[in-house]
């Protein structure tokens, strides 16, 4: 089998059907999977019981903007915290990944000099739905 | 519409934005500066893919902004030069990252000796058409 590889750059991210890829230097939708360990007379025995999902995004703020993700997640935090989100990430053509997320207030400034950046994990709700093709 | 570019979405603004402090200002490496001046020209790494997505080339571009006045003596030449890079860092736009301003060394160029010295600056690119 040839090696295959992706890049950030085969990624592409839509929240609430827009696309920020413009913004992102990040996308990250990872899982914390729960696995309770028995001890039995005989063995140990494993079982998984729980996965909760996290989506990481790491962007470049873009308050003030046209279609501003940082304005459009810090209304929807304040306004509507308990309404998800649509997420859709393409991991690649042919893999993706569509969740809901909760919103989450941006963070607001940085450090100069340097260009202000937003870092954002949001907790997904249920479990994300693939398409492989 | 014309094609986007660095030159045009980038390198002139800037230039227009420090026009009237300096009084000669380049976008790219000049062959024969007249002092006083600032040209911007490229850095190392000059252009840093670093966003999602292939839908559009977007780019961190570091630059450095290179300052020199004329080398009459040496105080009022640092002084020269220090004042120069004070009102052009008053007069960078919004947009740009600004960042470290080296020390000011002696510089040949042709028959005439110059003190010069670099602004980095980076800022961000999106190829729209």
């Amino acid at each position: 089998m040839a090696t295959t590889v992706i890049t950030g750059r085969d990624l592409a991210m839509t929240i609430a059907t827009k696309n920020y890829d413009e913004q992102a230097t990040s996308a990250t939708l990872s899982a914390d999977v729960t696995i309770e360990t028995y001890n039995t007379l005989y063995s140990k025995a494993y079982k998984s019981i729980d996965s909760q999902w996290t989506f990481d995004v790491e962007m470049l703020a873009d308050w003030g903007a046209a279609d501003s993700l940082c304005e459009a997640l810090w209304t929807a935090a304040e306004s509507a915290p308990n309404t998800a989100l649509a997420v859709s990430l393409t991991a690649v053509t042919g893999a993706v990944f569509a969740f809901n997320v909760l919103p989450v207030f941006p963070s607001v400034g940085g450090a100069s000099p340097d260009a202000q950046t937003v870092s954002m994990s949001f907790t997904v709700v249920g479990t994300p739905t693939e398409t492989f093709s | 519409m014309p094609a986007s570019s660095i030159l045009t979405s980038v390198r002139t603004p800037l230039k227009t934005a420090i026009q009237g402090v300096a009084a000669n200002t380049y976008d790219s490496v000049p062959e024969a500066p007249i002092v006083p001046f600032a040209a911007i020209v490229p850095n190392v790494p000059y252009l840093q893919p670093s966003f999602l997505g292939k839908g559009n080339v977007k780019l961190k571009v570091n630059l450095v902004m290179t300052v020199g006045v004329a080398m009459y003596d040496n105080q009022s030449a640092l002084d020269n030069w220090e004042k120069l890079v004070i009102s052009i860092l008053a007069a960078i736009p919004s947009g740009y990252e600004v960042g470290d301003v080296s020390n000011p060394i002696p510089l040949n160029i042709g028959a005439s000796e110059i003190l010069a010295g670099e602004i980095q600056l980076a800022t961000y690119y999106t190829q729209t058409n």
